[in-house]
């Protein structure tokens, strides 16, 4: 079809480094996604405490991994803090080496900026949230702990179901920029499978394909949850 | 569902509108000609073939080499675009018709012959070899298996690296990135092309490395053109001849630090024999 040379694809080494790019690319995923999301709760928790000092640190934690891309962080994390001192002495060699590893560092700089995101989502989450609502578990007799992880948490995550669905997607397709730090995600080798063939539209193609489905079953998995946790009266509920 | 199949049918369409942007591109001397430009692809990181001097102009081996074939076409040197390009996107490059040729360390092997065409081979890079400490006790391709090696995303030997040697590469995109690393102790060594090394080496802050191990091969390296353009391919060929009668390969040795190599001078004697 369309004169496309797949023949490379019957090489065993490709078909490993494939593989073991989509493994790569899944672990950092979903790690830095579960990451972000109790990031984003924690955040979001700590935001309705009112604490003068906590919203004022958590506004700037939200303003510092928001607004620099994550691309920039990852760099950041990878040449920079092992510069500014930390590092471990590898026992086996005697040598200095830096503590966090590729895949770390972009691990970490993909929770922080994904939970930036999040907290942003919660929050808007809990500030559409009936008044009402609130009142109604004050006087109930709720705690503040108790109302934000019975009544505040509940329906936010309802409302802002849709938000954390786009934030993950994009922090899901962020994480090929992992490969500028060396992490052989998808990307890292599809980039070498093509540099080695040169079978750039392929190989292009086959990888646009493998994140297209990768994609799709997160977000068609976030349409159902969406579903499955719609309320009467709300959203999906209507 | 129908999401789904939405989702689908754009990515459908997407991958139509990929595919109709390769057409194969002929006739490229005409098109330089009526254009007055040459369009090169050369590297800009890569003493001595083609770098950045301290003026910030591009120069070295290469670039002189690809000024003189645009003076040849063209009539003057300067009637040159030179596009920087990297390991990773030169064949693209060309391929796509942003670039007319690539002078920028490109290695002639079978696999690139399958794509594009090489003009004449004008010189012989020793292939890689390891950049590691002064201290390290390495000296075999065999000892570096299972170890962690700097290297760059897309150099043809990757592949050879890790599946041949059983090397863990930790590629980078660009050689700052890799070096910065090799410094930092993420990898024991760096493995890149010899004649790159070499010259690293020879700045102070890298005294306290050495070559640790050997280049395991000597490659020829040449221009790329777009295949099947014998008419452009044989223009640049007859320019880049007349270069080597002119012993100008061996002055621009001389211009950019390089060690005068056998290969280059015999090829200057053979060209100036044949003219």
């Amino acid at each position: 079809m369309f004169g496309l040379d797949y023949s490379w694809l019957a090489d065993p080494a490709y078909q490993q480094w494939l593989l073991t790019g989509v493994i790569n690319t899944l672990k950092l995923a979903t790690l830095s996604s579960s990451v972000a999301i109790l990031i984003g709760m924690l955040g979001a928790f700590g935001l309705t405490l009112r604490i003068f000092w906590l919203d004022a640190l958590i506004e700037l934690f939200v303003e510092v991994f928001r607004n620099t891309p994550p691309l920039l962080q990852m760099l950041f994390a990878y040449f920079t803090l092992s510069s500014l001192g930390l590092r471990v002495t590898d026992p086996s060699t005697g040598l200095s080496v830096p503590l966090l590893s590729a895949f770390a560092c972009a691990a970490i700089s993909l929770s922080l900026f994904g939970g930036a995101l999040a907290i942003e989502a919660f929050r808007s989450g809990i500030e559409t949230m009936p008044r009402s609502i609130i009142d109604a578990a004050r006087s109930l007799g709720y705690g503040r702990w108790a109302r934000f992880w019975r009544i505040e948490a509940p329906i936010a995550t309802r409302i802002c179901l849709p938000a954390l669905t786009n934030i993950l997607t994009n922090l899901f397709k962020t994480t090929s920029q992992a490969s500028v730090i060396t992490v052989p995600e998808l990307m890292y080798y599809a980039g070498q499978i093509y540099n080695d063939t040169f079978r750039t539209l392929e190989v292009m193609i086959l990888v646009l394909l493998i994140y297209v489905v990768l994609v799709s079953i997160l977000t068609f998995a976030m349409a159902r949850l969406e579903a499955f946790m719609a309320f009467p009266g709300y959203g999906r509920g209507h | 569902m129908t999401g789904f199949k939405r989702i689908m049918g754009v990515s459908a369409l997407a991958l139509a509108a990929f595919c109709v942007g390769s057409t194969v591109v002929a006739g490229t001397l005409e098109n330089v000609k009526a254009r007055g430009k040459l369009v090169v692809g050369v590297k800009n990181d890569y003493v001595p073939y083609g770098y950045l001097n301290d003026k910030g102009d591009v120069v070295g081996f290469e670039v002189s080499l690809a000024k003189y074939v645009a003076k040849e076409l063209l009539g003057s040197e300067d009637k040159i675009e030179l596009v920087p390009v990297v390991a990773s996107n030169r064949i693209e490059f060309l391929t796509a018709g942003r670039i007319d040729a690539i002078f920028a360390t490109l290695g002639v092997t079978a696999e690139r012959a399958k794509v594009i065409d090489f003009t004449t081979e004008y010189v012989s890079a020793a292939g890689p070899s390891v950049l590691a400490a002064k201290e390290a006790t390495l000296s075999k391709w065999e000892e570096l298996k299972g170890k962690s090696v700097c290297g760059i995303q897309g150099s043809y030997y990757n592949k050879k690296m890790t599946e041949e040697f059983g090397i863990t590469l930790v590629a980078f995109k660009t050689q700052p990135e890799a070096y910065r690393a090799l410094k930092d102790n993420r990898c024991i060594g760096f493995v890149f092309d010899d004649m790159t090394l070499q010259q690293k080496l020879k700045e102070p802050d890298w005294a306290s490395y050495k070559i640790a191990v050997a280049p395991y091969e000597f490659q020829p390296m040449a221009g790329g053109l777009r295949k099947g353009d014998t008419e452009f391919r044989e223009a640049v060929d007859k320019a880049i001849g007349k270069a080597e009668a002119e012993g100008k390969l061996i002055a621009w040795e001389t211009e950019f630090g390089m060690p005068h190599s056998d290969y280059i001078a015999a090829r200057a004697k053979a060209a100036a024999a044949k003219n």
